[in-house]
This record gives structure tokens, sequence and C-alpha cells, in this order.
């Protein structure tokens, strides 16, 4: 069979995929970001896998991409690869200030533990500034990085007003005030050595490996209550509903799920590749490799969905307005009540979004 | 004769408004699988009662009333300083001042991103510094709720000058030269021939350019998008912030096309004053 692959630019993808919608004229076989996934099954783009996909297939799909991929109870789509979320380390740096070193996610730092630490090193640094959370970055990386926070915390994106996502929060700004946090324009603090930590995914591994080398560290994210949390999710593989030989679309995710295309899919983009066997096979991934901690996170449920809501384009923004108010000293409470108020009213707007 | 300039405003400009009209009295929100309702005037009730809106507005007035003088005092000010009939390198500097016009905001406002870095090692608090004799006390510009909104109006004065200049040198080149010479025959001063010749000579082009200016401080967005997201805390929301965002991002298509019909009500209302203006000289 033959394929005809049509790119398109990322900034205005989801536009383009909802005109195509609106037109009539979606391809067979769609990719996108994850999180859209349940918008596009309620505007009834998408057509549920079902038994299309092969048994095994479905059985080595990563939890974590499974999750992502169903939606009121039917799986939609598949993932070659997923994402994770840490801190990534200067060894030296924090063996100097005498801290502990958690390698896996249960011995994540408390955030009374990870306070003390930003603290000893801001005492031993130029500028006091020693945590980078790539505030350089737009858009979903908020979604992305933050949304964890307030999991690990005890609440989520549907529960903003929530006293423990104002907790939790109110230490996002507490850091900034004090000045922990490098602004980071040039996305550099970290491989110039002006911070200890990189709060980011998986994917600066080979930037960070090369500056760094043996004194680069992974750690995974501090636990604010309930156990660390990290991101997960990324661009996924579904079947359209106007798709007109489902059968053969699903031929190609099957064979997308191989072992070689997922490893060398993997190999390529640096993501933890998306089923188990191929997890295995990873030198980066497997047990003992370098960035475990980022496939142990999403095999074990150490990370946060971004919420199964058709409702997600609107979440997403508004959560993205208050993270970035609140670092930049806006009324913690004030902003996540008023945030809450948004997503419900535009749910009401929706019906409910049934 | 008339007929094809009028279908191009019938298609292109009066019917895309008469949709959005009618959608601002909807529910529509984009992608939606529910059937559109009817929601009467619910969608303008909201804005009248959202405080987003009334600090988005208030924005903009207040970067209107900063820009609209000093970016057409400071363009009259060039103009008149660069039209020097003969002098050779008037048209250097005319395309210098002239350039920032035609740099694409988006790479302006990066570029104005790293001249705002916060801390003394950012060019914009290093220079003040310098210029304080060390007094100044650096800051976040970009993110600071006192002095967001006046680095918006910096960059969006240096980007736009050039145009207004260029605008204002047309109108100098037709004042007749004989109107300066009599002028200077009857004894009037430099001062005096730009008071009395130039700047009368040149009110309806400076009408004409500060009413543009009016409305472009209206629909100011690139920048707000780019470099602020309306933030910190709604402190450099705009108006346009507010539609694009609405449309583009929260998918609100009935709440985005009544701040359409807003949008189109203020400019017909500066586009009426303008008239007025240019009505009273007639007179």
């Amino acid at each position: 069979m033959g394929l005809k692959l049509t790119f398109l630019p990322e900034g205005s993808y989801n536009s383009q995929v909802q005109a195509a919608a609106l037109a009539g004229q979606l391809p067979d076989i769609l990719e996108f970001d994850g999180p859209l996934l349940y918008r596009y099954v309620w505007q009834g783009c998408l057509r549920p896998l079902g038994r299309l996909l092969n048994d095994s297939a479905r059985t080595n799909l990563l939890p974590s991409l499974e999750r992502q991929g169903t939606f009121r109870g039917r799986l939609y789509s598949v993932g070659v690869f997923d994402s994770g979320l840490a801190l990534y380390g200067r060894k030296s740096l924090l063996e100097s200030v005498g801290a502990r070193l958690p390698s896996r996610p249960e011995e994540a730092w408390t955030i009374a533990q990870f306070e003390r630490i930003l603290k000893d090193l801001a005492r031993a640094d130029e500028d006091g500034q020693v945590l980078d959370l790539k505030l350089n970055y737009q858009g979903e990386w908020l979604t992305y990085a933050f949304s964890p926070v307030l999991v690990s915390a005890g609440a989520d994106l549907r529960h903003l007003d929530r006293p423990e996502a104002a907790r939790a929060l109110t230490l996002l700004q507490e850091w900034s005030e004090h000045g922990l946090i490098d602004p980071n324009l040039d996305d550099a603090a970290f491989v110039e050595g002006r911070v200890a930590l990189s709060w980011v995914g998986h994917w600066e591994y080979p930037r960070y490996a090369e500056r760094w080398g043996g004194d680069l560290c992974l750690i995974p994210l501090p636990n604010f209550g309930i156990g660390s949390r990290s991101g997960q999710g990324s661009w996924n593989w579904a079947i359209t509903s106007r798709c007109g030989s489902p059968r053969r679309a699903a031929e190609f995710l099957n064979f997308l799920l191989e072992d070689a295309q997922v490893l060398e899919m993997t190999a390529g983009n640096g993501a933890v590749p998306g089923t188990l066997s191929a997890i295995a096979k990873s030198p980066l991934y497997q047990k003992g490799g370098p960035l475990r901690l980022f496939s142990q996170q999403l095999l074990e449920g150490w990370c946060a969905p971004r919420p199964a809501t058709p409702a997600y384009p609107f979440v997403t923004s508004v959560f993205q307005q208050a993270v970035r108010d609140i670092v930049h000293g806006a009324p913690v409470k004030k902003v996540l009540q008023s945030a809450a108020q948004d997503i419900r009213q535009d749910e009401l707007d929706n019906e409910d979004y049934r | 004769m008339v007929s094809p300039a009028v279908l191009g405003l019938l298609l292109f400009v009066l019917a895309p408004f008469a949709l959005s009209f009618l959608i601002s009295f909807t529910d529509l929100s984009l992608g939606s699988p529910h059937p559109m309702h009817w929601v009467g005037t619910l969608q303008y009730e909201r804005l009248f009662h959202d405080p987003a809106l009334a600090r988005a507005l208030a924005n903009n007035l207040r970067f209107a009333l900063v820009v609209v003088p000093l970016q057409t005092a400071l363009a009259l000010a060039l103009a008149v300083l660069l039209h020097r009939p003969g002098w050779r390198l008037a048209g250097l500097y005319r395309a210098i001042f002239f350039a920032p016009v035609v740099f694409p905001m988006s790479l302006v406002a990066v570029i104005w991103r790293y001249l705002y870095a916060p801390g003394l090692q950012g060019p914009a608090n290093r220079l003040l510094s310098w210029l304080s004799l060390g007094h100044w006390q650096a800051r976040d510009f970009l993110h600071d709720p006192e002095w967001a909104l006046g680095a918006l109006m910096a960059l969006s004065v240096w980007q736009g000058v050039g145009l207004q200049m260029v605008i204002l040198l047309g109108g100098l080149q037709q004042i007749p030269s004989d109107l300066y010479e009599a002028a200077a025959l009857d004894g009037a001063g430099p001062l005096q021939r730009f008071r009395r010749v130039t700047l009368p000579m040149l009110r309806n082009t400076l009408i004409f350019t500060a009413l543009m200016t009016s409305i472009l401080a209206f629909r100011v967005f690139d920048q707000v998008q780019i470099l602020t997201h309306g933030g910190p805390a709604g402190a450099t929301s705009t108006l346009m912030f507010e539609l694009v965002r609405s449309a583009f991002e929260r998918l609100q298509m009935g709440r985005a096309c009544a701040l359409t019909v807003l949008f189109v009500l203020i400019v017909l209302l500066l586009t009426g004053l303008q008239r007025l203006a240019l009505r009273q000289r007639a007179l």
C-alpha cells in the first residue's frame, strides 16, 4: 500500500486540522498532540481502534500512552513515543551543599528538602539564581511542566480552586520572588553553568550530557504532597472517522508500533520509546540506562496526564495565563479562583461537553 | 465604473462583518458538534461585566494617550529635521528611521526582549544605570506591572515613528516654498515660520497620522502576544489580544465576534472624530 504524507507547520497545526474537518477533508490517518484527542473525538473526527489494533500491540503499549489514547472508555490513538520531566542537576554542586541525590521517583525530595537545597545552593551562587524552569519556553510548556505540580500536591487542572493548588503554586511564586529562578532568556542557563538545577523534559538530555558528562545527574521532580509527578504525553496517531479502509490504516499503525520502527523513531527524536519491548531494548531507557527515570515514571504511573476533556484547549489557555501571572507576583488564590470559574463557565457554555 | 470596487467591499469587508455581527448574538464555539444557539445580547452583557476587558480597554486608552502625541511629535521633529531640499544625506537618514517600519514586529519584539532583559546585564537597565550614575534599580521591565505597558509603548513608538515621519515629509514637500519666502520677507523667524506656516499647512496630514496611530493603538497585538501575553496579571492586555485569544485559543467565536463589533465601533468613533476635525477647518 502507498502512503501520502502531508506536513503542516506545528504552530497552526490544530487550526488546519479543524479547517480540514469542517471541509470534510481529513486524511485517513492523523498525527497530533495527545491532549487534543478528546476534542477531536467529541467532534466526531476519530474512530475507535477497537479490534483493529493487534492484541500484541495493545498489550505492548506503554500504560501512559494507553491512558492518553483512551476517552470515555474507548482507545482512539497510539503513540510511538512518550515524554517525561525531571530535574537535571550538577552532581558536584549538589554534593557540595550536602544534598541527597534521589534517582527514583519514590525517593524524591520533599518540598522542605528541595527548598533547603535551593537556599544552600543560592548562598554559594554568584547571583543566587540556581533553578531553571525554562520560562523562556512559551505556551503548552507551562501546562506540561506545572500541571504535574498540582497533581503532586493533590489538586489538578479541573480543580484549580482547591487549597492544595494554591499552596503548590504559591511555592513557585516564592522561588521567583526570592530570586532563585534564572529567567533563561538565552536558553543557556544550565549549559553555561549559571544554575545547578534545570526543570525540563527528556529532550534536553543530549545537550546537557554533552556539556556536563559525568557531572550530570537526573533527579525526579520534588514531592509536593502525594508523591513526585512528571508530565507525560506527546504526539500520537489515530484513524479518522472518514477513513474508507480502516483495516489498512490500522495495519500502518501496527507497523509503526513494531520495535524496529519505535527504536528508529526514538533514536531520532530522543523520546521515551512507546512500547514495553522497545524500552527493554533501548540503551538509554532500559533498566540501568541513564534515562531510566523517565521510563520508570511512565511505567509505574509517577506522572500526571493532562485532563481527558474536549475543553482542553480552553483549560490549557487559562492555566498558562494563571501560571504566568502567579510566577510574576499576582495573588495566587484570586488568580486560581477566577481561572476555575472561567473553566466552569466554559463547560456550562458547552453543555458540559456531552 | 464603481462596481468592481463595491463588489470587493461587499465581499471582503461588509459580508464578513455582517457575519461577525450575526455570530456575536450566538454561542458559537469553534468546532463544537452542538448546534449553535441564539443567545441575544448575552455576549455583550458578559463583555460589559468582564473586568479583564475593562482592563484591556483602559490599557488601549493609556496606550493611545501616550503613544499618539509622543509618536506624532517625534515624527514631526524628524520630518522637519530631514526636510532639507538638496541635502545629500537626507535619503540615508530617512532610510535609517524608516527601517524599523519594514521589520516584522515579531523580529522587533525578539530584539527588544533582549534589550529589556532583567538584571543589570540587560542593555536597557545598564543604560539607565549609567545615566543615573548608578542610582537605577534594575527591573524586569516586561514582567513588572508598573513598567510593562510603558516598555511596550517605547518599542511601539520606535517601530512606528518612521511611517508617520515619511507621511509628514510628504506633507512638508507639498508646502509651496514661496510661503516661507514671503514669511521671511515679512520678518518671521524660523520658529514663527514653523508655527504660522508649517503647522497650519500640515494640519490635515497631522490629523490623518494621528488618527492612523490612534487606530493602531486600539489594535495593538503582536508585541503583546510575543512579549507579555497580556501579563503580568492583565497589565498589558489589549482589546485585540483578548479578541485573538478568545477566537483562536479558547475557540469562543460568539464572544470573539462581539469583541470584533466593539472594535469596529471604536474605529468608527475615531474616524468620525477625524471627519469632525477636518470639517471644522472648512468652516
